[in-house]
């Protein structure tokens, strides 16, 4: 237990993090190609940057904590099943 | 000869994933108790990888008691089971209670000639190494012809398959679209 929790723990991090940026830089692209397609005036950056400031508060982004949240659940739950049922 | 090389190779690695799933993933046989026991067990390095560690929470040291499940399967052969802790180790069964499913099997066991019981497992027994499979579960059923369909196991094997195969196909796709046009020309 005392191995496998830190193990879990740094693999889990790194996938967290890898997605995080990838789905940043995603929103990114959804948000410049908008841009170029409808918009074509204006402050680009500024679009842009009111774009990223949704998306912080986005579902997008709060769904990216699943990472961590199914694997424990399902060891949890495997727990209880083997051990308790 | 390069064929023989080549087919000797596929075969040797699918016979390992093979055996290496057919002794992780869990079975169930239909059995009696007949009783329980305990022994020490002194590993060698032969046969330790067959054995998990020491029950959870434990020290792990040189040698230990191992409980076993004696048991009869239908076609009148026995079968010995052992009863340990996966703890939180390979493989993921996370299995804790090997107390409690001993209590188990010594309450089964005095229901012997009676009542029949679904014993699921994981591992393989050998004589020459002194290796059994892992008991990880009891609980009765209604006769000894029941008929058990292992479910997680179907449903395993196709989400394992779906995932090789989404895995093999994008390997395919990278080399045709990336590799092979460097070769083209050449």
């Amino acid at each position: 237990m005392f191995r496998l929790i830190p193990i879990f723990l740094i693999v889990l991090t790194v996938i967290y993090v890898c997605l995080s940026l990838y789905s940043r830089a995603k929103a990114r692209d959804r948000l410049e190609a908008q841009w170029a397609e409808d918009l074509r005036v204006g402050d680009r950056e500024a679009f842009v940057r009111e774009g990223m400031d949704s998306y912080q508060n986005s579902l997008r982004r709060k769904l990216i904590w699943g990472v961590y949240v199914v694997p424990i659940l399902a060891v949890v739950g495997l727990i209880y099943v083997q051990n308790f049922m | 000869m390069f064929a023989v090389v080549r087919w000797t190779f596929f075969l040797v690695f699918w016979a390992v994933v093979a055996g290496f799933l057919y002794y992780t993933l869990p079975q169930r046989d239909v059995v009696q108790v007949s009783g329980t026991e305990i022994i020490r067990q002194d590993f060698s390095g032969w046969n330790r990888i067959f054995y998990a560690q020491a029950d959870a929470g434990n020290a792990e040291t040189i040698n230990r008691d191992l409980r076993l499940i004696n048991t009869v399967r239908r076609n009148g052969r026995v079968m010995v089971y052992r009863n340990e802790d996966t703890g939180f180790g390979w493989p993921p069964y996370f299995k804790l209670d090997s107390s409690n499913l001993q209590a188990e099997a010594q309450n089964a066991s005095r229901q012997n000639d009676e009542q029949w019981y679904a014993i699921t497992h994981y591992g393989i027994r050998s004589e020459f190494l002194t290796i059994y499979p892992n008991a990880t579960n009891l609980s009765p059923v209604d006769s000894a012809d029941v008929r058990l369909i292992p479910w997680f196991n179907i449903v395993f094997l196709t989400v394992l398959l779906a995932f090789v195969w989404g895995i093999w196909v994008r390997l395919k796709r990278f080399r045709e679209n990336r590799i092979d046009p460097l070769f083209e020309d050449a």
